[in-house]
C-alpha cells in the first residue's frame, strides 16, 4: 500500500477538465476542449486502440507462419495484412502514443500552465482522428499491399493500384501533418512558456526528449509529405516523378525508397526516444537520489537526435557505393543509448550501494517496465549492431531487420511507454493503476515480447524471408517460427491487461486515489495536485537545479 | 504498492503532498502570467515555415534526383518561357513591399496606412495568383505529359496554395486591423501575418530559380 499521508484537497480528485474549485486567473485556453492533459489522454486511448487492432493484425500473421504450409490466410491476404500491421503500429499507435505522452505531460514537467498553442493541439487531434480513419478504411475501399514502406517492389508497381491505396497516401499525409504541428506546439511551449528559473538546462530529461524528438520530427515528417504528395500527383494525375524509367520524360523509380527513408528512419528514432527520456526520470526517483549524470543523459538524448539522420541509407538497396558511410551512422547512434543505459544503471547502482530499500523499490511496476525497457534496448542495439556491420544487406532483407525494428522501436519504445504511464497515471488521472495486474501485464508483455523477437533472430540467421507467408517443412524454419507466434500472442494478452487495468482503474475509479506526489518525484508535475486543475498549478516552487522538489527536501545537495 | 513507504517519506520527502507546503516563503512564485509571450507566436509562424520548407526542400531535391538522370531536361520541345515568371516576380515583390509598409505604419500607429497597405498587398497577391494560373494555361505541356510537368505543376501549385492563404491571412489582418484590434505596441498577429506573407514569396524566388534559372544548368 502506498501511504501518501493524502491532504484533504488531494484525496478527492478533481475533474481535470472542470472547474478547479477555488478561483484562478484567466482560464485562457484551459477549457475542456482545449486542456492538453485532456487532448494528450485522447491521444493515448486512441493509440492503444489501434495497438490492439495492430496486434490482432500480427496475430493473424503469426498463425500463417506459426507452422510449414499452412494455409490460413493466402499470400495477397498475407501481403495486406503485413501491409496494414506495419502502417498501423508505426503511425496510428507509436506515433499518436508519443503524442500523447508529451503533450499531457510537458506542460506539467516544465511548470507550464498549458501548450503554447491550446486550439492548435485540439485540431492536431481531430486531424489525427480524421487521418487515422482514412488509413484505416483503405483495406475496405481496396486491397492495400506494399509493406509499411509502401514500396513492394516500387511505389507504382502493378499491385500498387486502387482507391485504396489514395486513401492511405491521403490518410497518412493527414497523420503527419498533425504530428508536425503537435511538434511545432511542442518545441514552442518549451521554448517560451518554462517557469521561472527552469532554463534549458534543467528541464526535465522527459520534456528534453520531448524537444529533441519534436525538433527530428519537424525537420523529417515534411520530407514524408512531401514524397507522399508527390506519389499522389502520379498515381491521381499521371505525373511522372517516381515512375517510368529514366529518360527525357520519366521519372526515376529508385528515389521513393530514399524520400521515404529519409523521414522514416530518423523518426523511428524520434518515437523511441521519448521513452529513453521517460526513463530517465524514472530511475532517479526511484532510486532516490540525481541521475548519475545529468549533462551526459542531456547530451547523449540530443546527439541520438542528431545521429538519427546518419542511417537512412542503410535500408535502401540502391545505395550501394554510399554503404559504409551509412553503415557508420546506423552504428554512431548506438553509443549514445548505450550511454544512457549505463547513465540509469550507474544511478540505480550507486541507489543500491546506500540504500537498502532500493531492492523493494526496485519491484514497483514502473521501474519493472524500465527493466524490461533496458533488457529489449540491450537486445535490439546488438540486432543494430549486426545490421551496421553487415555490408551485404541481408540483414534488412530477411527477419533479422524485422526482429531488430521489433525489439527496438516497438519493443523498447513500447515497454518504456508503458512504464511512463504507470508513473504518471497517478498524476494525470488521480489513481494508481493496479500494481497486481500490473505486474501479470509486466511478465506477458515484456516476456512475451522476448519470446516473439529473440527466435526472429535465429529466422534472420536461417535467412528466411521478411515478408514469406509459406515456408517448406525442410527448411527448418518451423520451431523458431513457433515460439515467435506463441510470444506474439501473449504480447496481445498483455496489451489485453494493460487495457484492462486503464479501465479497471482510472475509468471505472476502483484505482488507489493518488496524492500529489505519490512517488517522491523530483520535478514540478510532482508539486501539483493530482489531477492537476485546468490550469495545472497554484504555486511554483523555486527552481535552481534540474530536480527542484529533491531541492525543497535536501537544499544543501543543490547543486 | 510498494513503491513508497511511510518511512521513505519521512526520511526524504517530508513536505511535498498537497499544495500548500510547496508555497515555501523563499520560493514563492506566483502562476506565470497566461498571455502568451511576446515571441511565441512569432516562434511559432518560425517553426511552421521550417516544416514547410523542408517540404518544398525535399520537393526541390526528387526534382534534381530526376532532373540528374535525364537526357534532355527540360525536354526539347519544351520552351520554358520567362515572361510570366517575371512578371509574377516583380509583383510579388511590390506585394511584399507593401505587407511590409504594413507592419511599418503599424508600429508608427498608422492605422489607415496599415489598412491602404494591406489591401494593396492583397491586390498584388491576387494579380501574381492570376499570372501564376495563366502560367498554367500556357504552358502547352501537361502534368502527365513529362516529368518537368509533373515538377512544374507541383511547385506552381505548392506557391499558389500558400500565396491564396497568404492573401486571405492578409485580407483577415486588414479587416481585424481595421476593428482596432491592433496598437504599436501589441501587433503580434499582424508581424506573424506579414512574416508568413513574406516566407510564401521566399518560396516563390526558390521555385523561379529551381524551374527557370537552374532547369538550363546541366551538371
Amino acid at each position: 500500500m502506498t501511504i501518501t499521508d493524502p491532504s484533504p484537497e488531494t484525496d478527492v480528485p478533481t475533474n481535470p477538465s472542470g472547474p478547479s474549485g477555488e478561483p484562478g486567473p484567466v482560464q485562457q485556453g484551459s477549457t475542456a476542449g482545449t486542456d492538453h492533459k485532456v487532448i494528450g489522454t485522447l491521444f493515448i486511448a486512441a493509440s492503444l486502440a489501434f495497438l490492439v487492432v495492430g496486434g490482432a493484425l500480427a496475430v493473424i500473421m503469426r498463425a500463417q507462419v506459426a507452422a510449414p504450409d499452412q494455409a490460413i490466410v493466402g499470400d495477397s491476404t498475407y501481403r495486406q495484412l503485413f501491409t496494414m500491421h506495419g502502417v498501423t503500429m508505426v503511425f496510428l499507435f507509436l506515433l499518436p502514443l508519443w503524442l500523447g505522452l508529451v503533450t499531457a505531460m510537458v506542460p506539467l514537467q516544465i511548470g507550464a500552465t498549458r501548450m503554447a498553442f491550446p486550439r492548435v493541439h485540439a485540431l492536431s487531434l481531430w486531424l489525427f482522428l480524421g487521418g487515422a480513419a482514412m488509413v484505416a478504411g483503405a483495406p475496405l475501399a481496396s486491397d492495400v499491399i506494399g509493406g509499411w514502406t509502401l514500396s513492394t517492389p516500387l511505389p507504382d508497381g502493378p499491385g500498387f493500384t486502387g482507391e485504396g491505396v489514395d486513401l492511405l497516401i491521403l490518410g497518412l499525409i493527414v497523420v503527419a501533418v498533425a504530428a508536425i504541428t503537435v511538434a511545432i506546439n511542442v518545441l514552442a511551449t518549451v521554448l517560451q512558456l518554462r517557469a521561472p528559473g527552469l532554463t534549458m538546462a534543467r528541464i526535465p530529461l522527459f520534456s528534453w526528449s520531448a524537444t529533441v524528438s519534436s525538433a527530428v520530427l519537424l525537420l523529417a515528417l515534411p520530407v514524408l509529405v512531401a514524397a507522399l504528395v508527390l506519389l499522389f500527383v502520379d498515381r491521381h494525375y499521371g505525373g511522372h516523378v517516381f515512375n517510368g524509367f529514366t529518360g527525357s520524360r520519366g521519372g526515376n523509380p529508385l528515389l521513393w525508397p530514399r524520400m521515404f527513408w529519409f523521414a522514416a528512419y530518423p523518426m523511428l528514432w524520434a518515437l523511441l526516444l521519448p521513452a529513453l527520456g521517460a526513463v530517465s526520470d524514472i530511475v532517479p526517483v526511484f532510486a532516490r537520489r540525481r541521475l548519475f549524470s545529468h549533462q551526459r543523459a542531456v547530451a547523449a538524448i540530443a546527439a541520438i537526435g542528431v545521429l538519427s539522420f546518419a542511417g537512412w541509407g542503410s535500408e535502401v538497396g540502391s545505395l550501394r557505393r554510399a554503404r559504409p558511410l551509412f553503415a557508420l551512422g546506423v552504428l554512431l547512434v548506438l553509443l549514445p543509448v548505450a550511454s544512457l543505459i549505463l547513465n540509469w544503471l550507474a544511478t540505480a547502482a550507486k541507489a543500491a550501494r546506500t540504500d537498502a530499500r532500493v531492492k523493494e523499490r526496485m519491484r514497483s511496476v514502473p521501474m519493472l517496465h524500465v527493466l524490461g525497457t533496458v533488457t529489449l534496448l540491450a537486445v535490439g542495439l546488438a540486432g543494430q549492431l549486426v545490421a551496421g556491420l553487415d555490408a551485404g544487406g541481408d540483414s534488412h532483407r530477411n527477419y533479422w531487420g524485422i526482429a531488430t525494428q521489433h525489439t527496438l522501436f516497438f519493443g523498447a519504445a513500447t515497454t518504456g511507454a508503458v512504464a511512463a504511464i504507470y508513473f504518471w497515471a497517478p498524476k494525470l488521472w488521480g489513481r494508481h493503476l493496479s500494481e497486481k495486474i500490473g505486474k501479470l501485464q509486466f511478465a506477458a508483455l515484456v516476456g512475451g515480447m522476448h519470446l516473439a523477437f529473440l527466435p526472429m533472430f535465429v529466422l534472420g540467421i536461417q535467412d528466411m524471408g521478411a515478408h514469406t507467408s509459406r515456408y517448406v517443412e525442410d527448411g527448418n524454419l518451423g520451431p523458431a517460427n513457433l515460439i515467435a507466434s506463441v510470444g506474439g500472442a501473449i504480447v496481445v494478452l498483455g496489451v489485453l491487461l494493460l487495457i484492462l487495468n486503464l479501465l479497471v482503474s482510472v475509468v471505472a475509479g476502483r484505482g488507489e486515489a493518488a496524492g500529489a506526489d505519490p512517488w517522491g518525484g523530483h520535478t514540478l508535475e510532482w508539486s501539483t495536485t493530482s489531477p492537476p486543475p485546468a490550469d495545472n498549478f497554484r504555486h511554483l516552487p523555486e527552481v535552481r537545479s534540474e530536480t527542484p522538489l529533491l531541492d525543497l527536501d535536501h537544499p544543501e545537495t543543490t547543486p | 504498492m510498494t513503491a513508497v513507504t511511510a518511512a521513505d517519506r519521512t526520511e526524504t520527502t517530508p513536505a511535498t503532498a498537497g499544495v500548500a507546503p510547496l508555497a515555501l516563503p523563499s520560493g514563492v512564485k506566483p502562476t506565470p502570467a497566461l498571455v502568451l509571450p511576446d515571441r511565441t507566436r512569432a516562434l511559432g509562424t518560425y517553426l511552421f515555415m521550417v516544416a514547410d520548407a523542408m517540404v518544398l526542400a525535399a520537393i526541390i531535391a526528387a526534382y534534381f534526383a530526376v532532373k540528374d538522370g535525364s537526357s534532355a531536361w527540360p525536354p526539347v520541345d519544351v520552351g520554358v518561357g520567362t515572361y510570366i515568371p517575371f512578371i509574377v516576380t516583380i509583383t510579388l515583390t511590390m506585394a511584399a513591399a507593401s505587407a511590409q509598409w504594413a507592419v511599418n505604419a503599424m508600429r508608427n500607429n498608422d492605422q489607415r496606412n496599415v489598412g491602404i497597405a494591406l489591401l494593396f498587398a492583397a491586390f498584388l497577391g491576387l494579380a501574381a495568383a492570376n499570372a501564376e494560373w495563366a502560367a498554367f494555361d500556357k504552358a502547352g505541356f501537361g502534368v502527365g505529359d513529362h516529368a518537368y510537368g509533373t515538377f512544374y505543376f507541383v511547385f506552381f501549385g505548392y506557391h499558389l496554395l500558400h500565396l491564396v492563404a497568404g492573401v486571405v491571412l492578409l485580407l483577415l489582418l486588414g479587416g481585424r486591423s481595421l476593428a482596432g484590434h491592433f496598437t504599436a505596441s501589441h501587433h503580434d498577429p499582424l508581424r506573424s501575418g506579414v512574416l508568413y506573407f513574406q516566407y510564401t514569396n521566399a518560396v516563390w524566388y526558390t521555385v523561379a530559380l529551381v524551374l527557370f534559372v537552374f532547369s538550363r544548368v546541366h551538371g
